[in-house]
């Protein structure tokens, strides 16, 4: 298993180059960005904003720039944020809490929901039910997020409500954690949660639908049937254990991907992650900061790959990688 | 059933799983609804009464218009009642009262307005309209425009991104997946490189960085292009990563071999022998993917990055009823939004009954 | 200690005690102190530092925590006495020299001294690769210590508005020493001062409050400074309030549904919110939402570019007459009315219609009347075509590009607007969307026709020379008179006569120091931007404002402006 591991990361090492130069070069084509911003405020002269701009190496051309940040990169420095005026890794450490807490729930969160939805689609497929079941799984998927994110804060304000965005009330925000604290961040998680991850659900049901009616077929259920075992253990112990497998590598996946889909939702409803300040950057320009979050985000899509395929493997004996 | 003729073949696999897709209720009506939705925007111009840029400034935020058929206890021809605009002095609030003095019949076929083209017919041929004051099923917006006459434009918009996008993202994935998995080799590696990248790139930070890229000064046409380009730029990798599999597949078959044997051409063996089997794999895909396209539109236009006026798409008409403001006293202006979760929902439902209608394995 | 000695210093002391001079702020209901007031901030602080980068947040915490030598009264704009007590103006309007207030102390105990501000200026301001700084307008000037308690400026020449730019905010020496130039660094090390993961006890201001606290992406804390040298009429130390606190919201319908939800104490709000929220308020909700007219602030006007890359096209923008047709196609009152909900009025011309400076150029402006337009324009030749759209000289059509802001609601709207008007009388112009934060630099390019775009008020027009003054940095209209090397001359052989006037004008009155003598210069200014119709105004959006009727004495601010922080006087009731 080891010699898998290490081959899969040979593999990544130029994925990861390729993906860096892409971003870079994106980077790079986008117009505006901070420093001509700066020329329109009056106080700022032309010199000033050269000065700056030798001074952060943007003078040099772009082959030269991404030579030097793979360099630092590849020391574990993930360069300087010009509008922060700080080095990117503090910037991003100190919000990467919240973003991963947010993702593991919603993923959690999600599971709990669709797992279930996918199971009984499976075994009542043509079914008024299985219709309303299904409406409730595709309605994360066909509603833009701003969209349910905003009709939810205005259904909680028009019920007098004050849980209006953000993890906290403003007086728990730098308040010590307590059992106060910790309720209050849970009435706000709902909303989030909602928004969030009902977009997820509808694929994880969809795959676990799929899977389930795969496994139904499979001729060990038949034969557990034939056994005479009861049919919830069938259900349960063989059907429902081999239809989460392929489910293992979704989850693997879903977890960078929530730091990139969660950036709409984050805006509108003012969650302190990655989101919201990932898309400032890449409006203004602050190229090491969005380099180092999206290659953070391609290594970790990279590891959660591995990670999945390696629990699969784990729990699946039919699969062995030489 | 003894009336049907006897070429179709009651167990040919299309034949069958046509009777399966037909089983599938949802599947069926959602089928139906895409047609209707499809055939509402082709027919976008002649459905609406007005165009979708007309201002009517002194109709600004006019609420839908009800229509009447009785009036005075008597069934009458449909008509609606003019509306009068009073400015509340101290909220600035507009409101609109029914001028019951003035009903307005509906005409039909009626001439009026600016002419709008139809495949290359100049024509001012509205379905329905008014020949005096103002009939807005829907009401308008803040600049007095027909709010369904700009939702059913905007279909046009909307739904062929995705049509569009699929076709790209498909056609790219299909080619190099093919070459990819036909010629092997370093070819392979290359390609294989490029999808596992695209692949495990964030989606929509790049979709904003590229939307940013597209220049301002392109014409609106070119920018519709350029976003649906965007969208698609990360859509076929998965594709092509599928097809490189089952042509990988299919080159080991011994009759594949055969056949280069006696020296017919690469492409023609690919396409023959490949096709019955991605075939369904690609419809399914396609049909599911296609919503992503709708929702992903809408979301750029949210961040200021995707259609721009004065085109028309839906995601354009909702960001206009994204604040309170729209919410409270403006409703109406989520209609567009209803429209994106019935023809997502749609997609959804029908891609579903495709796929089980495709399943071979299907236990009933 | 002997009874002498302690005779002497409760002499001392109470010398100390009467030479402290706190200022009382006056003509405001006198509150009591304690409460806390929760505002937004559009986006999270990119810096502790004022002069550290060009942010709005920054700018906003930095007028709650330090004070210029100069301010402005809540009411009148007239400038004011802070840390400076008084001063005077000699040597010819060059000599600038600033008593400072006695018994002004830093929030850490120490007191203020002219070192501080001779260190802000000549450190901070003034040197140019400081990303805040503003050593474009001192260049040449000789600031010096004449002793503990006294500045003095001296310009090279004089500046009547030079005043103006006392506002802004001194900062300590004591704490900013180890990253100046005079504490060995390099001249661009002094924007690594004070990042946001700073030890809140190194901010350290002469401010009504200082930090306690930053929660990254969240939260800003403000606690109230006991040293701060502000009192009431009845003696009372300013500020009233005990804790600012700052939620970080950068969606504005979020800001809004906070403030609903009684998270925020007070908002400022466009024309476009105010219809919601002042029903809720004639409902009955414990809030007041108030407009005024405003003297800072935006107002958007529709800009032709001179130098256009289509010469016929630049050949027409230039001609007075067309801009004039133009602008009787542009619908100020639907505008008002539709885009602003009514809460605008009529712009001035490079100055606000509030302004003290304001001449009143309305009757200039033209009216809305497109027959007029039709005719104008027919006169100056260019014949309408078959599709209605006029011809140029060429024969091709009149049809142009005009940019805006397309995540701005408001720009958005008034491009359309016009876009309509201008199709009525035979004008093709084609939208183009930019990011609102890429406009400038985009008309400061080459790559546009027409645009629509705002620049702020202020008090004094001399503070916005770069914008309106012919061949000035922010000209953009007209890039061909800029100079062709930065710091030069303009291009006078490339100004047009009018604009040779309006130079020459300001010329004059950037060295007049006698106010009617400078506002007679100042008003032909503005009637001759008027006349030409040099850029298209559009309106002046009024400042609009919502608060918790649980506060008392709430005036609106901007919140950005230096010198001006009406939040000291403020009281939860």
């Amino acid at each position: 298993m080891w010699s898998f591991v290490f081959r899969r990361f040979l593999v990544a090492i130029p994925t990861l180059l390729l993906i860096s130069v892409l971003i870079f070069g994106v980077i790079q084509l986008q117009p505006g960005g901070f420093l001509e911003n700066m020329l329109d405020d009056p106080r700022v002269s032309r010199e000033t904003v050269e000065t700056i701009r030798k001074q952060y190496g943007l003078d040099q051309p772009v082959w030269v720039q991404y030579l030097n940040w793979l360099k630092r990169f590849a020391q574990g420095d993930f360069g300087y944020s010009f509008l922060n005026n700080r080095p990117v890794a503090g910037l991003i450490w100190e919000r990467l809490g919240w973003t991963v807490f947010l993702a593991v729930l919603t993923i959690l969160t999600t599971w709990v929901v669709a797992i279930p939805l996918g199971i009984y689609t499976a075994l009542r497929r043509h079914g008024l039910g299985a219709t309303v079941v299904n409406l409730i799984g595709y309605f994360g998927l066909a509603t833009p997020d701003f969209l349910v994110a905003l009709l939810l804060i205005f259904a909680v304000l028009s019920s007098g409500g004050t849980n209006v965005g953000g993890l906290f009330s403003p007086q728990y925000i730098d308040a010590p954690w307590s059992w106060e604290k910790f309720k209050d961040m849970l009435a706000h998680l709902w909303i989030p949660l909602i928004v969030i991850g009902l977009d997820g659900t509808a694929s994880i049901m969809r795959q676990m639908r799929a899977n389930m009616l795969d496994v139904l077929t499979q001729d060990y259920i038949r034969t557990a049937r034939s056994k005479g075992l009861a049919e919830r253990v069938v259900l349960w112990k063989h059907a429902v254990r081999n239809a989460i497998n392929p489910l293992i590598s979704i989850a693997g996946l879903s977890l960078p991907n929530l730091i990139s889909s969660t950036i709409i939702a984050s805006i509108v409803l003012n969650l302190p992650t990655i989101g919201p300040f990932l898309y400032q950057s890449l409006l203004d320009k602050d190229q090491y900061v969005v380099m180092a979050l999206l290659m953070l985000s391609a290594i970790l899509l990279m590891i959660g790959n591995l990670l999945a395929d390696l629990a699969l493997a784990w729990a699946d004996p039919r699969i062995r990688y030489e | 059933m003894s009336r049907r003729t006897p070429r179709i073949d009651r167990n040919s696999p299309l034949y069958l799983a046509w009777r399966r897709f037909l089983k599938n209720k949802p599947g069926v009506i959602s089928a139906g609804v895409l047609a209707i939705l499809y055939l509402i925007a082709l027919f976008a111009g002649f459905l609406a009464p007005y165009n979708p840029t007309t201002q009517h400034p002194d109709a600004v935020y006019q609420p839908p218009q009800r229509v009447h058929i009785f009036r005075e206890g008597r069934l009458v021809r449909p008509f609606v009642y003019q509306l009068v605009k009073k400015r509340d002095p101290v909220t600035f609030i507009a409101s609109y009262q029914e001028d019951t003095t003035r009903p307005t019949p509906i005409r039909f076929f009626i001439r009026q307005g600016d002419p709008y083209s139809f495949f290359g017919i100049k024509t001012n041929l509205h379905l329905f309209g008014v020949s005096e004051g103002y009939f807005f099923p829907l009401g308008t917006d803040q600049f007095g425009r027909d709010l369904l006459s700009r939702m059913l434009v905007g279909s046009q918009v909307s739904l062929t991104v995705g049509v569009i996008g699929v076709a790209i993202s498909f056609a790219i994935g299909i080619l190099l997946g093919g070459i990819s998995g036909y010629f092997g080799g370093w070819i392979d590696t290359v390609i294989q490189r490029t999808t596992e990248v695209l692949l495990s790139i964030p989606r929509l930070p790049i979709l904003m960085a590229l939307s940013t890229v597209i220049p301002a000064s392109w014409p609106s046409t070119y920018v519709y292009l350029g976003i649906i380009a965007v969208l698609s730029f990360i859509g076929w990798a998965g594709l092509a990563r599928v097809v490189r599999g089952q042509v990988l597949a299919a080159r080991e078959i011994d009759y594949v071999t055969a056949a280069r044997a006696i020296g017919a051409p690469n492409l023609w063996i690919i396409l023959r022998h490949i096709t019955p089997n991605l075939t369904s794999y690609l419809i399914v895909t396609a049909t599911l993917a296609l919503p992503g396209y709708i929702i992903g539109e809408s979301a750029l236009s949210f961040l200021g990055l995707g259609i721009k006026e004065p085109m028309a798409s839906w995601g354009l008409l909702l960001k206009d009823a994204q604040n309170f403001q729209a919410l409270s006293l403006y409703p109406w202006l989520l209609a567009p939004g209803v429209l994106i979760f019935v023809s997502v929902l749609a997609y959804n439902f029908f891609g579903d009954a495709l796929r089980d209608a495709a399943d071979v394995r299907s236990i009933d | 200690m002997t009874i002498r000695k302690a005779l002497w210093l409760l002499g001392f002391m109470a010398m100390g005690l009467a030479s402290a001079q706190p200022k009382v702020v006056s003509g405001y209901e006198n509150g009591k102190p304690g409460g806390t007031l929760t505002m937004a901030l559009s986006s999270a602080p990119q810096t502790m530092f004022y002069y550290g980068a060009i942010d709005s947040a920054i700018q906003t915490l930095a007028n709650q925590m330090f004070d210029g030598l100069i301010e402005y009264n809540y009411k009148t704009y007239q400038i004011e006495p802070a840390l400076a007590a008084s001063w005077t103006i000699t040597g010819e309007s060059k000599v600038y020299t600033f008593k400072l207030r006695k018994g002004v102390k830093w929030s850490d105990g120490r007191d203020l001294t002219a070192d501080d501000v001779v260190f802000t200026y000549t450190q901070i301001v003034a040197n140019p690769e400081a990303k805040g700084g503003d050593a474009g307008n001192f260049a040449g000037v000789k600031i010096e210590k004449v002793d503990a308690g006294t500045v003095r400026f001296t310009l090279p020449k004089p500046a009547p508005a030079f005043i103006h730019y006392m506002r802004l905010p001194i900062m300590p020496k004591h704490k900013l020493l180890p990253f100046s130039q005079e504490g060995g660094k390099k001249p661009g090390d002094i924007n690594n001062a004070w990042p946001t993961n700073v030890d809140p006890n190194e901010v350290v201001g002469t401010g009504p409050f200082k930090l306690q606290s930053y929660t990254p992406g969240q939260k800003v804390t403000l606690v109230k400074n006991p040293n701060y040298w502000k009192r009431d009429a009845n003696g009372t130390p300013l500020p009233y309030l005990d804790r600012l606190e700052f939620l970080i919201i950068p969606d504005s319908q979020a800001q809004v549904a906070q403030f609903l939800a009684g998270n925020l104490g007070q908002l400022n709000i466009t024309g476009t919110d105010f219809p919601t929220l002042k029903q809720r308020e004639v409902q009955g909700a414990p809030i007041k939402v108030v407009q005024f007219r405003a003297l800072f602030g935006s107002p958007p006007h529709l800009a032709f570019n001179y130098d256009a890359k289509n010469p016929e096209l630049a050949a027409l923008f230039r001609k007075t007459e067309f801009r004039r047709a133009i602008q009787s196609a542009v619908n100020r009152k639907r505008i008002i009315d539709d885009v602003y909900n009514g809460l605008a009025e009529l712009p001035g011309n490079g100055v606000a219609p509030v302004s003290e400076w304001y001449y009143d150029t309305t009757k200039l402006l033209g009216t809305y009347d497109l027959a007029a337009a039709n005719a104008a324009l027919d006169k100056l030749g260019l014949k309408k075509g078959a599709d209605g759209i006029r011809l140029l000289p060429s024969g091709k059509p009149l049809e142009f590009t005009l940019t805006y802001g397309s995540n701005s609601s408001t720009f958005t709207a008034i491009a359309t607007i016009i876009q309509n008007d201008l199709k009525a009388i035979g004008v093709k112009a084609n939208l183009q969307g930019v990011l609102a934060a890429n406009l400038l630099s985009t008309g400061r390019g080459k790559d546009w026709d027409a645009i629509i775009l705002g620049f702020g008020d202020q008090p004094d027009p001399e503070l916005r020379t770069p914008i309106w003054k012919p061949g000035g940095d922010l000209y953009y209209w007209h890039q061909s008179t800029q100079p062709t090397t930065p710091g030069g001359q303009p291009q006078f052989s490339n100004f047009l006569p009018w604009e040779k006037e309006i130079y020459d004008l300001w010329e004059k009155a950037a060295s007049t120091t006698n106010f009617t003598q400078r506002k007679a210069l100042y008003d032909r200014w503005q009637a001759i931007f008027a006349r030409e119709a040099m850029v298209i105004m559009i309106a002046k959006p009024n400042a609009v404002g919502a608060v918790s009727t649980k506060y008392g004495n709430y005036i609106y601010s901007l919140g950005v402006i230096p010198g001006y922080n009406p939040v000291p006087i403020m009281y939860q009731k």
